[in-house]
């Protein structure tokens, strides 16, 4: 998104837009700000003034009033009340509203000048919110034009209906808002913004007719209206299939983009991962241990890549196993089948669980013969846990006591956190068990 | 147990004869020259290799001129509608060795993707190995898969008792049930998951091998007839790609 940053930018380099800004809202969009920089000696460098973007849903409204108060540096609330007056005092202050409100880019979220749980608010609210405000406007207009001290028939005839059909575009072009939002009319067009694009045409409508009869009866400008109707929809006509047309390139444009996009993403991460390893393979063909190690490892990155299920977090009991199981595998360059059933979140109880298996794997990658197996099963009846390996074993007796790892690590540990754990001598291997109760009143 | 156990296959003295399906010649290569240096080093089962190849159509008439005892699928294939050894499996149905048993297929995979696997499984195949499988124990795999039995992973074991709930606890309550294993079919899974061989299992559960063989080839076929929802949804979202 270049636009948002272009008017901070400019705005380091001549600070003086600043006055420009706050005496004209619409020049604060950056033009004017470039414009008068050039004519006033510059003074001392100031930090960065935040780029003039609206942070969508802070509220109900469409944050014209806090961009440009940020952007400012001034209060939001002395930017609102500005707003408020210049816009009795003759209009200007809603025109410079609207006009902001079309001009200034909305920040996606991917700004920090944004609240980071801006973008967390319901749709729904944030419509309701916009027709509120929209309301909101057309009640005050509607309460200044009724005091005797303004009204008159110039406003009445001639403000009103430019009120009403401002207030019919800000409807309606609030809608435009969500809808470019949600894709042009994506999957989040509801009935309701379909009813306030008929509400604002309405009401624009309505406006406009009363301006143009001037209080007459409509019967005055009836000839002019069908001759008018007419050739909108000849021109509707006429322009339909190429407004189509172009909608349809518009949108193969955007997808074929899309996918250049996620072409991009893909060879980027190809690049920072499987590329970088086979280059390491290639300069480090001599080492067979080495090579394994590397591939392995990819191999696990590229697969966490590609089919990274919602267990991403690291806050769960197999994610964390399996992050144990890839510690000892990186470290010791022997394959580990870890096969991991359920989950639940971690506890103190769960990762003493773990770090007594990441135990009983080092004693299985050390001391026993590949392949090592590892199985856990994470159920409502508690969590259970095997390492398994194909080596001679170690006999838990003939360890010697000053030799921590087994005995603390291990049973000792399991036990504190009130569980259970064996060794198991086979002909071919060892097989180590660990096992967790559920845990009260904590059952999925 | 009431369910028959499929027997047959090639006589015990007769080698095994394999066609491989994949798409990377680096591995049907890699394949073959270690399979043949397992089997020179002596101790396992023969196995011949008649055929090979790289794509659905090519596999799909390879297969149907050889009718070989046992296909080596890969999971994942160009050509066919997209759904790579699914489609394999579909293309060869009702195709019979010239012995009269049916073709079976052993699906191969780097996948980690129990849609993958599920709906290759779905789709009749009597089992899955991965790709880092070691020579002597895909002879084994093969040989077992030949005689009719099922060849299930420790991955796949695991993937098996998550689907049918079996890690949470749920239990058939007869064994005929389709939506659930039995306990003692539970238990043969867990010993698998744990990386056990059909033998050891057996010793451990007290059970002969042929038992053994028995309760994996039960759960094959509740994976592959059972509508419970979690596998219904895994082979959906394969066939919706």
């Amino acid at each position: 998104m270049p636009t948002p940053h272009e008017p901070a930018a400019l705005q380091v380099t001549s600070p003086t837009g600043a006055s420009l800004g706050a005496s004209d809202p619409a020049g604060a969009t950056g033009a004017a700000g470039a414009a008068g920089g050039s004519a006033t000696p510059a003074r001392a460098p100031r930090p960065p003034r935040p780029p003039l973007v609206r942070s969508r849903g802070r509220g109900w409204t469409p944050g014209v009033s806090a961009a440009v108060a940020r952007h400012l540096g001034v209060s939001v609330t002395l930017v609102r009340w500005c707003f408020v007056g210049l816009a009795i005092a003759g209009g200007a202050g809603i025109a410079a509203y609207v006009f902001l409100w079309a001009l200034t880019p909305e920040d996606d979220g991917t700004n920090s000048a944004g609240d980071p749980v801006a973008g967390t608010l319901p749709a729904e609210r944030r419509q309701w919110g916009a027709v509120v405000a929209a309301g909101g406007v057309l009640v005050v207009v509607g309460a200044v034009l009724l005091t005797p001290v303004l009204g008159g028939s110039v406003i009445g005839s001639v403000l009103f209906p430019l009120f009403a059909i401002a207030g019919g575009a800000i409807v309606a072009w609030s809608n435009l808002d969500e809808a470019q939002r949600s894709r042009w009319l994506g999957s989040g067009q509801s009935r309701f913004g379909w009813m306030r694009v008929a509400l604002g045409a309405g009401l624009s409508v309505a406006g406009i007719l009363v301006l143009v009869t001037r209080g007459e009866s409509v019967a005055a400008v009836w000839d002019a209206l069908l001759a008018a109707v007419a050739v909108l929809v000849g021109t509707f006509i006429i322009a339909a299939p190429w407004a189509l047309r172009l909608f349809g390139d518009l949108r193969r444009e955007q997808v074929a983009a899309a996918r250049a996009t996620e072409r991009a993403d893909i060879a980027a991460h190809l690049h920072d991962s499987v590329l970088q390893t086979l280059a390491l393979i290639q300069r480090q063909s001599g080492d067979a241990a080495a090579i394994t190690r590397l591939a392995r490892a990819q191999e696990r990155e590229l697969r966490s890549w590609l089919y990274a299920g919602p267990q991403g977090s690291q806050s769960t009991l197999a994610a964390v196993v399996t992050e144990v199981a890839h510690d000892v595998e990186d470290v010791h360059g022997v394959a580990i089948d870890l096969v991991v059933t359920g989950d639940r979140p971690l506890e103190p109880h769960g990762a003493a669980l773990a770090q007594a298996m990441r135990e009983a794997l080092l004693n299985a990658v050390r001391h026993g013969g590949s392949p090592v197996t590892a199985y856990v099963e994470i159920g409502p009846s508690g969590v259970e846990a095997f390492v398994r390996d194909r080596g001679d074993g170690f006999d838990i007796d003939a360890v010697p006591p000053d030799r921590l790892g087994v005995r603390q690590s291990i049973l000792g540990r399991m036990e504190r956190h009130g569980g259970t754990a064996r060794v198991r001598q086979r002909e071919d291997g060892t097989e180590v068990e660990l096992r967790l109760p559920a845990i009260e009143g904590e059952l999925p | 147990m009431s369910t028959p156990t499929p027997t047959g296959g090639p006589a015990p003295g007769r080698p095994v004869r394999v066609v491989l399906v994949d798409d990377h010649r680096m591995f049907r290569t890699g394949v073959r020259a270690e399979l043949t240096d397992a089997m020179a080093s002596g101790g396992v089962p023969a196995c011949e290799f008649v055929g090979e190849a790289p794509d659905v159509e090519t596999a799909v008439a390879v297969i149907r001129a050889e009718r070989p005892d046992v296909v080596l699928l890969d999971v994942h294939l160009p050509g066919g509608s997209g759904q790579g050894g699914v489609d394999v499996i579909h293309g060869c149905f009702g195709v019979d060795t010239p012995g009269g048993t049916p073709v079976r297929f052993l699906a191969l995979s780097v996948s980690d993707a129990a849609e993958d696997v599920i709906a290759v499984i779905r789709a009749g195949a009597r089992g899955y190995v991965t790709k880092t499988i070691g020579a002597r124990d895909l002879i084994t795999a093969i040989r077992r898969v030949a005689d009719g039995d099922a060849v299930f992973s420790p991955r796949l074991a695991g993937f098996v008792l998550d689907a049918f709930g079996a890690a949470a606890g749920e239990i058939a309550e007869v064994d005929e049930e389709l939506d659930r294993l039995s306990a003692r079919e539970r238990e043969v899974m867990r010993l698998i998951a744990r990386g056990y061989q059909y033998k050891e299992v057996a010793k451990e559960l007290f059970i002969s091998v042929k038992t053994v063989e028995t309760h994996v080839s039960s759960v094959l076929r509740k994976l592959q007839l059972s509508s419970r929802h979690e596998l219904t949804a895994w082979a959906m979202g394969r066939r919706l790609l």
